[in-house]
């Protein structure tokens, strides 16, 4: 993983102050960029351009996958998460932590160690979504059984997957699971229970999220779907290793009695997550990496993977292990947790409370609404029009889809002109081609 | 040359007026389709859809296009030596055309009833061929027209309205 981790290049703000439309936990600095348009060239949604030797994302396109992040090596695209300080803010804290989170780190650090460190961080309780991964399965599988006509049930855990099909696959927005992710469960079923147990209100208790990757820190500042105020904040793994290292050597001389649950840490892989759901009646798909998702997507719009009763789709590499915000290796990291997975001991959950919750239709999302990006115009006339004055310049222009005019391919520029946003004299194959015949 | 046709109710008036008039596509797109090749088939369909998403071509009838074209396409690379699609767009419908080199469906009919294939080995290898494919496409089409017979280059073409009538 790119050092986007060290906490050196992490941008601090309190970013419930700049809640916009269409927000999203990554900044450019334009004083690092130097418009090598790297990151231009692996942005799924064509969401970056660069003008003027600047990189720029269109909000209304990005979906926080985190390629750019990953891939610029100048450190100019930086990804935000809160400040440990908002902590303050809260009488009672909770941490709700993501499962890759246990796969950072060496194999002498224990599961106990790495969770009773993020507790010494400052937080009054920790959960993981490891403990709900049964529960999950389980209503997953309900899902999927009342729901068969939508068949294929895509997993929406995901939020960099969620928003990609509300901007390029929005026919398949019917088939999302409609339910809450597993952080998000939690987070319900913590504020009742602490409210209850320590008598407080609901502004004194502060629930975050350990999460690894710049989609989560986005989905909990603006979160797709929601019925109920959820998260208070995201922290991500690399923002806080550094510290939790530290803290790590202090409490292994002191160990506490801390609950874990191994056996739940297949949420953080999209195979094993998979593997899971499959069952006599139910089969199951797991596809990671957001090319191969845009692929497999594509195959659902053509009905051809209808033979899957539920796809589990995740933006990264073999799933949240790969985010973009974590600082081991995804395939480390894999190894890591299924080592946990295979030696950990089956730890008894009581949910009869998460089971309440949930036939009372607590954890249910509203329909999520399509964001078409690659609609040229409302009217179809106007778009035909557009359409075809898009392929006009695409004639002119030389084919090469090198990306040295800032726009990701050659029809992409000529999308960009005709919508106004670019130029036929950005393209400097065409700029040469033509001051070499002037000469 | 056997001939199939079949054009779903509401559709006949608007059908017959445009094979007669044959009206200039505002977009039209071509692809090859080579024999067997299904690392490259879909490929025609799949910019027929980014097409229509740009057109911002309602979700249901995106889907149903994206079925039929995907369905066709597999089609001939799947039971001909090669072909090519054809799509001709307009602002109130898609007309696709796929027309192959042969061998020719012997018996049209035959071929229309859902579970009946002549898929080969290989293509069933690839995990095609499981007899959905015309029936689909009839499902999915606004109006079905097939020319072909034994030994003979076989022609589908296909019209979907954007709009209901
Ligand atoms: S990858 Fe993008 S943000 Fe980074 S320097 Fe290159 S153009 Fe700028
Ligand atoms: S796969 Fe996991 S880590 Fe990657 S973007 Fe999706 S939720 Fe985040």
């Amino acid at each position: 993983m790119p050092d986007a981790g060290g906490t050196d290049h992490l941008f601090h703000t309190d970013m419930n102050d700049e809640k916009k439309q269409y927000f999203h936990a990554l900044q450019i600095l334009a004083d690092n960029c130097t418009g090598c348009t790297a990151c231009v060239k692996v942005c799924p949604t064509e969401a970056i351009r660069v003008r003027d030797r600047k990189a720029s994302i269109d909000p209304n396109r990005c979906i926080d996958c985190g390629n750019c992040v990953s891939i610029c090596q100048f450190h100019a695209i930086i990804p935000r998460s809160d400040s440990l300080e908002t902590l303050n803010k809260f009488k009672y804290r909770v941490a709700i932590i993501s499962s890759s989170y246990f796969g950072q780190f060496t194999e002498d650090i224990s599961y106990a160690v790495a969770k009773q460190a993020l507790l010494e961080l400052g937080f009054d309780e920790a959960a993981e979504e490891a403990m709900v991964t049964d529960f999950m399965i389980k209503i997953i599988r309900d899902y999927i059984r009342a729901n068969r006509d939508k068949r294929p049930i895509l997993s929406s855990n995901c939020p960099a997957v969620v928003r990609l099909i509300q901007v390029k696959y929005p026919a398949l927005l019917p088939n999302l699971f409609h339910l809450e992710a597993p952080m998000s469960i939690l987070t319900r079923y913590l504020r009742e229970k602490i409210r209850e147990e320590k008598q407080l209100n609901e502004d004194e208790i502060g629930i975050f999220l350990i999460v690894p990757c710049v989609a989560h820190v986005t989905a909990v500042h603006q979160p797709e779907g929601v019925y109920k105020h959820l998260q208070d904040g995201a922290f991500s793994i690399g923002m806080i290793y550094g510290k939790v290292r530290e803290l790590i050597k202090k409490v292994q001389n002191n160990p506490v009695e801390i609950d874990t649950y191994p056996k739940g840490l297949t949420w953080a892989l999209s195979g094993v997550q998979a593997e899971l759901v499959d069952c006599e009646d139910i089969r199951a798909l797991s596809v990671n990496g957001i090319e191969n998702v845009m692929d497999i997507l594509s195959r659902v719009e053509d009905h051809y993977l209808d033979q899957y009763d539920y796809i589990v789709l995740r933006s990264c590499t073999n799933g949240c292990v790969g985010g973009c915000l974590n600082v081991e290796n995804p395939f480390v990291a894999m190894s890591r947790i299924q080592k946990m997975i295979k030696e950990g001991e089956e730890q008894i959950i009581d949910i009869h409370n998460l089971e309440e919750l949930y036939h009372d239709g607590e954890f249910a999302v509203a329909p999520l609404t399509a964001r078409p990006i690659m609609e040229l115009d409302k009217d179809i006339k106007t778009a035909i029009k557009k359409m075809k004055k898009i392929n006009e310049f695409l004639t002119m222009l030389p084919g090469l889809n090198c990306s040295a005019c800032g726009s990701p391919t050659c029809y992409a520029l000529a999308e960009d002109i005709v919508l106004g946003k670019a130029t036929i004299d950005d393209c400097l194959v065409l700029l040469k081609r033509h001051s070499k015949e002037e000469d | 040359m056997a001939e199939y046709w079949n054009v779903s109710p509401g559709f006949e008036d608007a059908i017959t007026r445009y094979f007669t008039d044959v009206p200039e596509a505002e977009v039209t797109l071509e692809s090859a389709i080579p024999e067997k090749d299904f690392n490259s088939a879909g490929r025609g369909s799949a910019e027929v859809k980014n097409l229509l998403k740009r057109l911002g071509v309602d979700n249901d009838i995106l889907r149903r296009v994206a079925v039929a074209a995907y369905e066709a396409e597999i089609n001939v690379a799947a039971h001909s030596i090669g072909g090519k699609m054809t799509s001709h767009i307009y602002d109130d419908m898609i007309h696709i055309k796929f027309e192959d080199r042969g061998p020719g469906i012997a018996d049209i009919d035959q071929a229309m009833i859902p579970g009946f294939s002549t898929a080969d080995e290989l293509v069933r290898e690839f995990g095609f061929g499981a007899g959905l494919g015309l029936p689909n496409i009839l499902r999915n089409a606004d109006a079905l027209h097939i020319v072909s017979a034994k030994n003979c280059p076989t022609l589908v073409e296909l019209i979907i309205y954007f709009t209901p009538i």
